[in-house]
């Protein structure tokens, strides 16, 4: 059981220049299996698919064909066993932290005293209680996305999907919100796809990791990450075995190379108006 | 302290220096249309005593809250329609250009010759002044809430009524309240060229009838209650304003 992808082909049609219709192949063959309770990431060059293959796991892109099952069932749009985090955190501004984690519950219908009960859970998970009041303007980078984890765990999906969580933070925050999100992580039992960049953070943190390759993107081939837990900050990162992962995927990327340029955004709009 | 006292005094200076020249300048240059502030003030004082100003004053804000009420009501929704699909907002963007460019007092007498003198025409030109105003801020902040957060909730299965009225409005509403702001000051300019052409109430009124029979004090009285009112809408939606966005304003406080 878990996510199941085999043969999944996205085809996109891009409007140019002169208003003339493009047809860009954004994703082919792709075919990938995530365990339960498994930390998968993605990593790829930009441009490769990588964010648009996690929006199609999360419902908000649709496939053109293949197949896509979550325990046997194939997805049909967005839901709630599948929770998604985005590098620009995507609170919502008007709402405190209370009330951003209680965001999907209040949608669901859980009672108002539930409702907080459950939040303040989640928000205690991570860390930041004392900010329970406060609207997100006022925190810190590190401190929106560790809210918009507890968001995401407040209705309890099976399956985090991130897309490039901790880009837009500092050296030193990433590297404590790599350790919290170890620690939600063994806490939750969630099953974890993880799109990043950074090779580093990829064999940090992940049980496996799937290389993708661009034009039209692939999954060019699949890691076992056979390092011991817990991993140690500052030590697990200087073992020969860790450097010895790190340049095999790097030669991977190394051989594929090249990327598709499609947009992420054009994508997302245009299955906004199916 | 020190600080505040400093502000008080730069925003009061140039006002108290207008009003004291108001007062002074008319006293050695004699001139009938120009009269003092003191002569413009006591014609207040009495027409407050005999509570004919507060007669017009209420009949006017009623036209002018009732225009914009009516006007908000009907645009809001329909802005948010409009914001949320493009392709019809396409197809009537030029119409409200050209709409939105005319003068509204141009159209008075098409209202008059419709809708007759009462009040109805009156309401009726202030809720037109007001419609495009808001309906295009409507429009505009709709397009403008980050697509993030719309995917983020879309990723909770958020139903399309609920992504409306608990992400794309409140997303949208700083342009919104600017937009209302707008309307608001445009609903007393609207409303006294209205009153000014065929009414027996309001402060338009008030103001023209007082021109036509030279009781000029009593003119600068209605005049000087226009002006204090229009600063006291604009203060009331600037408190509104805070209420409203006051998660935008916590950055430096809480973190500080």
């Amino acid at each position: 059981m878990g996510i199941l992808v085999k043969d999944l082909e996205l085809n996109y049609r891009s409007r140019g220049r002169r208003n003339k219709l493009h047809d860009f192949q954004a994703l082919k063959d792709v075919g990938l299996e995530v365990h339960d309770g498994e930390f998968l990431s993605l990593v790829g060059p930009s441009g490769c698919g990588k964010s648009t293959f996690l929006f199609l796991l999360a419902g908000l892109i649709r496939k053109t064909n293949g197949c896509v099952e979550i325990d046997g069932e194939p997805i049909d749009g967005p839901g709630l066993d599948r929770g998604i985090l985005m590098q620009q955190y995507a609170l919502f501004p008007w709402r405190t932290v209370q009330k951003n984690v209680e965001f999907c519950l209040e949608i669901k219908g859980v009672r108002r005293e539930e409702r907080s009960v459950i939040a303040a859970r989640f928000i205690d998970l991570v860390g930041l209680r004392a900010f329970s009041h406060a609207y997100p303007n006022a925190l810190s980078g590190g401190m929106k996305q560790r809210i918009a984890i507890a968001r995401a765990l407040a209705y309890d999906p099976k399956i985090l999907l991130m897309d490039e969580p901790f880009a837009a933070v500092d050296e030193q925050t990433r590297e404590f919100l790599h350790e919290e999100v170890l620690r939600i992580w063994k806490a939750t039992k969630k099953t974890i796809v993880f799109v990043t960049h950074s090779i580093d953070e990829a064999v940090y943190l992940s049980d496996r990791i799937a290389v993708m390759s661009g034009s039209p993107g692939q999954v060019k081939e699949v890691i076992d990450v056979d390092l011991p837990r817990p991993r140690l900050k500052g030590i697990t990162k200087s073992t020969p075995e860790f450097a010895a992962i790190r340049l095999k995927v790097w030669n991977i990327l190394q051989e594929a190379g090249g990327s598709s340029g499609l947009k992420l955004e054009e994508l997302i709009e245009d299955s906004a108006g199916l | 302290m020190k600080g505040l006292i400093g502000s008080i005094y730069r925003r009061s200076i140039v006002i108290v220096a207008v009003l004291l020249a108001w007062t002074i300048v008319p006293l050695f240059i004699k001139h009938m249309f120009m009269p003092s502030l003191i002569d413009v003030l006591s014609a207040l004082v009495k027409m407050l005593e005999t509570g004919e100003m507060a007669d017009h004053i209420l009949s006017s804000l009623a036209r002018a809250g009732a225009g914009v009420v009516i006007s908000v009501v009907l645009a809001l929704p329909l802005g948010v329609l409009l914001g949320w699909y493009p392709k019809i907002e396409a197809y009537l963007n030029p119409l409200f250009t050209a709409l939105r460019n005319t003068s509204i007092l141009a159209l008075l007498p098409l209202f008059v010759l419709f809708l007759g003198v009462g009040e109805i025409s009156k309401v009726a030109v202030i809720v037109f002044g007001c419609f495009f105003p808001m309906l295009l801020s409507t429009i505009d902040g709709v397009k403008n809430v980050d697509p993030v957060l719309i995917q983020s909730a879309r990723s909770m299965g958020i139903s399309p009524f609920g992504l409306l009225s608990k992400v794309v409005v409140p997303a949208a509403m700083g342009f919104i309240i600017s937009g209302f702001r707008l309307v608001c000051s445009i609903s007393l300019l609207v409303l006294v060229g209205a009153e000014m052409l065929g009414a027996k109430s309001g402060l338009g009124f008030l103001i023209y009838r007082y021109e036509q029979s030279f009781q000029v004090p009593k003119m600068y009285a209605g005049i000087l209650v226009m002006i204090v009112l229009g600063i006291l809408v604009n203060w009331l939606i600037g408190k509104l304003e805070r209420r409203l966005t006051i998660w935008q304003s916590v950055t430096d406080k809480e973190t500080a």
